[in-house]
């Protein structure tokens, strides 16, 4: 409200009363350079806790983390408002002890004077991360070449680590009681002996992999996160809908194929002890929809056949690929490229959990998939207007053209008189404007 | 957040009706100097730029740029329901779907509200530099209007040729020829009627009638327009608005196949 321009007209200030008047505007201070940021940060850490560089583990990029001797270190994750709403965080000092529930308003207000409202409402979060991950860079072979790996004392560690950047060297010079937490942390991912009074240490890819597992269980125990659980679970396990009409005597050839190929993958997939079932004539609750879908448009009387997921889904199946996502994410988040190859060879040939069921569940969908896509172009063919179920993508492209177009003429009908007459005009030795004017640079 | 009252819904009125014939849609660009709008019209031979200054309306507020994408076919209409003398009120959040306008009867009695969708318009910007034209005309609206209609029915374009004589608008056509000559003179009495001619070196240009024809919808919105031109320049014509506010067109010349 305090930006709005009264202007000094009897009859307008007269009416407007909602608006206050802005008699005390004071000239806006510039911007800085270095707006204030929000960080969550976690509650009673030390106060030797800061903000560190190390090396991201597994882009190798410099990143900030938050480095706290008792609670171990946090990444920080960045959330922002999406880029069409515009949202600021204007920061306050906190005026009583009472109100500081909100915790973006910083911990203390000091420097901020009367209050700040910055550009972005980006907001940093501080979360745990283990600090195992931050080991790894130094403890992964620096090259895929190298494959022999040599004990190495914990000292030798620190030393390369120390070596790796300057704030590893600084934090434990700073805080021996790091020393020991790096220690304990190595213990799990390495295998160790001892020489003398010294333990030596060397990354066990297998101790590695049983870590990440394990991380990974703990990460899909509450279900993943909504936005990965439909890309890469939900999309990944739908099977395509077998929904073939026969019309007359001609059509038969084609409604005769999806049958045959069902079988097929009922072998391919029913060797290993579970249940996969293939269903050439139940009609199962799921395809109800397509079902009346087909009604609606067969007004005569055809005989149909809707042979139905022609799958089954196993009911560990979706567990086990929520597992080997969670391991992707934090394989791909967290660990130096040159131990990804191996890490997924062993993840393979593990057996605790093994994932051979998956990978055949999942190659019988891929075969499906493509079995009904080369069915799709048959009946395509048949009938242009029939759009199969699992066709959402080409629906959607054509949905969107057949928008366009009825735009293209919308705007065509809706064009006023004059814009008509003026195409008329003959523009001959005409040049266009942006001959004379440079164009100008686009404000965002 | 932006609300921007206007005391006449005519303006508004009056100066979409001038543009919609011109253009179809356009980004209306609100920030806390005012309301402009830039444009070109199918072809890209001329181009309206519209600025109504914050100071036109009371109040005004806009917290942040907004381009307000609209359709000018669905602004007319909705216009079209605001009586001359209506207060008018725009509103718009800070990243809008619609815009929002309230017309309001002078004595309050009467409050209509209409929401208009938006559109994103992806719209490139020209950059128009301040130019020193050779010549600078100001004369009636209506006589430069009356002049274009009179030519436009002979030939499908004028040329406008400026002397320290005066100005002469002469055209071309099948049918035959004709001419419009105006000498400068001041009005003392009605300042609106007088034609008042600046030049710094003779110039001759040709330009499209229809275009011309088109422009001069905007007659109603000021008693006096401008034209002002260099060679080899794009023709302004401007008409000016209260609180510096104007609705200008500007136009490509012919040159070459003509004469």
């Amino acid at each position: 409200m305090a930006r709005t321009r009264s202007k000094p007209k009897a009859k307008a200030t007269k009416e407007s009363t909602p608006e206050p008047p802005t008699s005390n505007a004071k000239p806006l201070l510039p911007s800085t350079s270095n707006p204030p940021k929000l960080f969550v940060l976690p509650k009673d850490t030390s106060k030797d806790a800061r903000i560190v560089t190390l090396d991201n583990p597994a882009s190798g990029v410099p990143s900030r983390y938050y480095f706290c001797p008792d609670k171990g270190v946090h990444e920080f994750t960045r959330i922002a408002a999406p880029k069409k709403a515009c949202r600021s965080w204007l920061i306050t000092p906190e005026k009583s002890s009472g109100s500081n529930e909100e915790e973006e308003e910083g911990h203390d207000g000091t420097g901020i004077g009367s209050g700040y409202v910055t550009k972005a409402a980006d907001l940093f979060v501080a979360t745990p991360i283990d600090l195992m991950f931050l080991l790894l860079p130094v403890l992964a072979p620096k090259n895929a070449k190298e494959t022999k790996q040599h004990f190495l004392a914990l000292d030798d560690h620190l030393d390369n680590l120390s070596s790796s950047s300057r704030h590893w060297k600084v934090l434990l010079a700073q805080h021996p009681t790091l020393k020991a937490m790096i220690g304990k942390r190595m213990g799990t991912v390495c295998d160790t002996v001892d020489a003398g009074d010294e333990t030596m240490y060397r990354l066990s890819h297998g101790k590695l992999l049983a870590m990440l597992l394990k991380k990974a269980e703990r990460m899909c125990k509450n279900g993943l996160p909504q936005s990965m659980e439909e890309k890469f679970v939900k999309t990944a396990l739908e099977v395509p809908v077998m929904n073939i009409k026969r019309e007359e005597s001609t059509l038969s050839v084609v409604s005769d194929t999806p049958s045959m190929p069902t079988e097929d993958s009922q072998v391919s997939v029913s060797t290993p002890s579970t249940s996969v079932e293939s269903q050439l004539s139940t009609t199962t609750s799921m395809d109800s929809q397509t079902s009346t879908e087909t009604a609606a448009t067969s007004v005569s009387s055809t005989e149909e056949i809707v042979s139905k997921p022609a799958l089954q889904t196993p009911p560990e199946v979706p567990h086990l690929l929520r597992l080997r996502t969670a391991f992707t994410y934090l394989l791909c988040s967290y660990v130096p490229q040159t131990l990804r190859p191996s890490l997924q060879e062993l993840l393979k040939s593990s057996t605790t959990p093994s994932f051979t069921l998956l990978d055949m569940h999942l190659s019988a969908i891929a075969k499906l998939r493509a079995e009904a896509m080369a069915l799709r172009s048959i009946s395509d063919n048949i009938s242009r207007k029939r759009v199969l179920e699992e066709d959402e993508e080409k629906m959607a492209e054509r949905e969107e053209k057949k928008r366009k177009k009825e735009e293209d003429e919308k705007k065509k009908k809706t064009e006023s008189r004059g814009i008509k007459q003026l195409k008329k005009a003959d523009t001959s030795g005409m040049k266009k404007l942006s001959a004379f004017f440079a164009k100008a640079p686009k404000k965002g | 957040m932006l609300e921007a009252r206007l005391e006449q819904a005519n303006l508004l009125k009056k100066v979409v009706d001038a543009i919609k014939d011109l253009v179809q849609d356009c980004n209306f660009d609100c920030n806390d100097s005012g309301i402009a709008l830039q444009a070109m019209d199918n072809s890209h031979v001329a181009l309206v730029s519209m600025m109504l200054k914050s100071d036109a309306f009371s109040p005004y507020r806009c917290d942040r740029n907004i381009a307000l994408g609209i359709n000018l076919g669905s602004l007319t209409k909705v216009l079209r329901a605001a009586q001359s003398d209506d207060t008018l009120t725009l509103k718009a959040e800070d990243a809008p779907d619609v815009v929002n306008l309230v017309f309001e009867t002078s004595d309050s009695d009467r409050v209509s509200e209409y929401d208009i969708k938006l559109m994103d318009i992806d719209q490139e910007h020209l950059g128009i530099p301040e130019t020193d034209y050779a010549a600078t005309i100001a004369m009636p609206a209506a006589e430069f209007q009356r002049i274009c209609r009179d030519l436009s029915a002979l030939s499908e374009s004028v040329s406008i040729e400026c002397t320290k004589e005066g100005v002469k608008f002469s055209c071309q056509g099948d049918i035959g020829s004709g001419s419009v000559q105006l000498r400068s003179h001041s009005a003392v009495d009605k300042p609106e009627e007088s034609i008042e001619i600046d030049l710094t070196e003779p110039v001759s240009l040709t330009f499209s009638l229809k275009y011309l024809v088109n422009f001069c919808k905007a007659s109603g919105l000021s008693s006096q327009v401008k034209l002002c031109l260099s060679s080899e320049v794009p023709l302004l014509v401007e008409y000016g608005l209260q609180n510096n506010s104007y609705l200008r067109f500007y136009l490509a010349p012919k040159i070459g196949d003509e004469e």
